[in-house]
């Protein structure tokens, strides 16, 4: 399969894997949802480290390094995202991104 | 960097015990008094121990020795952090430590069951830390920072006693009163760093010597400085503070006259005497306000009823009379040793004096002498029989220190042009042995019970008095009542009458070691050509002065009335102090408080308060305007983050 060595597969498949992601973000209501578009977005550009790694960088290891940070990146966010959402919750009984509307002027 | 002197690292350590143990009786021990004893002696007994031993390592070696190391640099300043070891320093060293052991010693017997005890050692100890650290300092920077302690320590000490609203008053008066001639100084001080770049003591004195300094910035520094001398010296017109600071307990008093706190102007001014030396100006306006002061605080001295009253005078007019004597020299092209052995001389001498006052005031709970008088004061033998000799130094009788010492004064005096110096110098003799023999006999000679002076002198021991008289019977509440908690017993009489005595064989001798000292300060001794006529002057003067006392106070059928009594005026205007005190306050209110105070409270209220308002207004108007792009949609202001950086990507990719 010729596809799978070339670099512009993978950067399609990242570029699709961006977009549902970013969708995701922009039009889910629920905050978890929300939260699980990030992620996608995040590992998106992930492969897309990990493909310039692999076709581009003359050292083999430095896109995974990166991936890997991503990882930790993403752990810790969801982390903090999370107990965002809770106390959001304690607040509103609701985790509906719509009712988080206090700062309207 | 560079292996240490070991002199320097005794120095520092001169400077650190007193420190640690400050902070280690404030942070761990106060409340536990013997404990705090123990740390506060120990720190001394190693100063001692230490200023002992540099002095007696270089006897006999006038150069100064320097050790320095760079504490701040900044472009072409430079700010060392140091010890200047001359004989000058070593001197000081000496009896700073000496006398603020002996009063350790003596706080022992005084303020035994007093509920501060710790507090009292821990500001003791800073005392002496600061008046240490100032001694030695090689620089003006780091003196006046050890010098601003002094004023700290003394305004704890001197409100020691903070229930009493006297004293509290008392304290922050002279802290007030001193910070106000540090203005002075600190100007004077930043003027010398502007125009000639460095505030090594050496470097000063050097410059000055060679005459590489203009005229103008000597004359304008050297006058700027000694504000700041006559703050803590207590010269005319900023004298008011040193009367009051008697609020303190004696100990305090004792260690404030004597070698610390009003003995740093003194020692500052011979600190830098030859930069003084090099303006003529300058010294002829010292000699002019230490004379005042002479004059004025001797002949209050001589109206007083409260003893330390009298004391405290007596120290404004000795200081004074070691300012005008450096300052005879300075303008005659003499030496500092007149004005700096009279320094050393009346450390001992008035340290004595006033310890033993302690011991009258602790026995008798009163300080109007007259009062202790009546409580039978000659029968307490140690005390009086010191306090004797004191004062016969002080009035400067033979083999006294405090002869020799004014002798040279008077000697300097002497050689100025103009003999008005010299007139107003006899006359403060003469005034000086008045007054403190008044005291004397008044103490030795009580009146039989029915005599009328009883009346006029009487003053109830308890209870509601005037400013500035009995103030320690709360004190003694503690110290004689109930002998409160930790306190077994009753307070060692040996710590009292132990520093009396030393000190009073120190008072009959250092007389007797002025050549000796003389070699060790100047590296050479000048022959003193006897002038009889002074010496018969100045020795007639005095006992004159006592004579006089003599017949109005202590012959039997004595009034006890002073001569001033035929001149009703005069007496009240010493009485109230040349209403300096009312010139003062009249000074705060129509000039501080009415302009000073009223205009920045305008400008505080008005400017300062109105602007912050405004900016704070501003901004919550502003937000409310501004809370009108918040949509709470996020998701559509996501959205338009999005389409932003996108375009802007493209913009910057494909664009160009």
């Amino acid at each position: 399969m010729a596809a799978f060595n070339q670099l512009n597969t993978y950067l399609y498949l990242a570029v699709i894997l961006f977009c549902l992601g970013l969708y995701g973000v922009l039009s889910r209501r629920n905050l978890i949802a929300v939260l699980i578009s990030v992620e996608l977005m995040l590992n998106a550009a992930s492969i897309n480290f990990m493909a310039f790694n692999r076709f581009l960088a003359p050292h083999p290891a430095v896109g995974q390094i990166v991936a890997l940070f991503i990882m930790a990146v993403a752990a810790a966010e969801a982390a903090i995202a999370l107990s965002i959402i809770v106390a959001l919750y304690r607040k509103l009984k609701s985790i509906n991104i719509e009712q988080a509307n206090e700062l309207r002027g | 960097m560079p292996a240490l002197d070991p002199l320097f690292v005794l120095c520092a350590a001169c400077v650190i015990l007193p420190l640690l143990a400050f902070g280690g009786i404030m942070i761990f021990t106060w409340r536990r008094p013997f404990l705090s004893l123990a740390v506060s002696l120990t720190a001394s007994t190693a100063c001692l121990l230490i200023a002992w031993y540099i002095f007696w390592q270089r006897w006999g070696d006038p150069t100064p020795l320097i050790l320095n190391v760079d504490w701040m640099v900044s472009d072409l300043v430079r700010v060392p952090f140091g010890f200047l070891l001359d004989p000058v320093s070593q001197l000081m060293l000496v009896l700073v430590a000496t006398i603020s052991f002996l009063i350790q010693i003596y706080s022992i017997g005084y303020m035994w069951g007093d509920p501060g005890f710790g507090r009292y050692y821990a500001d003791l100890s800073l005392f002496a830390m600061a008046m240490l650290g100032l001694v030695i300092s090689s620089g003006l920077l780091q003196l006046f920072i050890c010098w601003e302690l002094v004023g700290l320590a003394s305004y704890l000490l001197i409100g020691f006693w903070y229930e009493k609203f006297s004293a509290s008053e008392a304290g922050k008066k002279a802290f007030v009163v001193t910070r106000f001639g540090d203005i002075f100084f600190f100007m004077g001080l930043a003027i010398l760093v502007i125009f000639y770049g460095s505030l090594d003591i050496a470097s000063i004195n050097a410059a000055a010597l060679a005459q590489k300094m203009e005229p103008w910035l000597i004359t304008t520094c050297a006058l700027l400085i000694f504000g700041g001398i006559c703050g803590k010296s207590a010269q005319f017109p900023i004298h008011v503070w040193l009367p009051d600071a008697m609020e303190g307990p004696t100990p305090v008093s004792a260690l404030l006259h004597s070698a610390t706190m009003v003995a740093a102007g003194v020692y500052l001014l011979t600190r830098i005497f030859p930069f003084f030396a090099a303006s003529a100006p300058a010294m002829t306006y010292v000699l002019a306000v230490a004379s005042l002061t002479y004059v004025l605080s001797s002949t209050v001295g001589m109206v007083a009823r409260d003893i330390k009253q009298v004391w405290a005078y007596s120290t404004i007019s000795q200081l004074a009379m070691m300012a005008m004597g450096l300052a005879a020299a300075g303008l005659a092209h003499g030496t500092l040793f007149a004005g700096y052995f009279h320094l050393t001389t009346h450390a001992g001498f008035k340290a004595l004096l006033f310890l033993c006052a302690g011991a009258f005031i602790h026995h008798y709970g009163t300080n109007s002498f007259f009062m202790m008088s009546k409580g039978g004061a000659k029968k307490l033998t140690i005390p009086m029989v010191t306090v004797t000799i004191g004062a016969l130094a002080l009035a400067g009788i033979f083999p006294f220190s405090g002869f020799f010492s004014k002798e040279l004064i008077l000697g300097n005096l002497w050689h100025l042009d103009n003999k008005l110096w010299v007139g107003i110098g006899l006359l403060g003799a003469f005034l000086t042995a008045y007054y403190t023999f008044r005291v004397i006999f008044v103490l030795l000679f009580p009146r039989p019970e029915d005599h009328p002076a009883w009346e006029k002198y009487y003053e109830p021991v308890a209870g509601g008095h005037g400013h500035g008289h009995g103030e320690e019977e709360e004190a003694h509440g503690h110290g004689h009542g109930g002998h409160g908690g930790d306190f077994p017993g009753h307070a060692p009489e040996w710590a009292i009458n132990l520093p009396l005595i030393v000190l009073a064989g120190v008072t009959i001798i250092l007389g007797f070691l002025q050549g000796t000292l003389e070699r060790f300060l100047l590296g050479e001794s000048h022959p003193h050509e006897m002038n009889y006529l002074l010496l018969v002057l100045a020795v007639g003067l005095a006992l004159a002065g006592i004579g006089l006392a003599w017949w109005d106070w202590g012959r039997k059928g004595a009034t006890w009335e002073g001569f001033l009594s035929k001149v009703p005026a005069l007496e009240n205007f010493f009485i109230q102090k040349w209403y300096m005190d009312h010139f003062w306050r009249w000074f705060l209110n129509a000039v501080i408080y009415n302009i000073f105070s009223k205009t920045f409270t305008y400008n505080d209220r008005r400017v300062v308060d109105g602007g912050v308002d405004a900016v704070a207004l501003g901004c919550i108007g502003s937000g409310r305007f501004l809370s009108f792009l918040q949509t709470a949609l996020l998701q559509l202001n996501l959205l338009f983050m999005v389409l932003v950086l996108a375009g802007v990507g493209i913009y910057l990719l494909m664009g160009r």
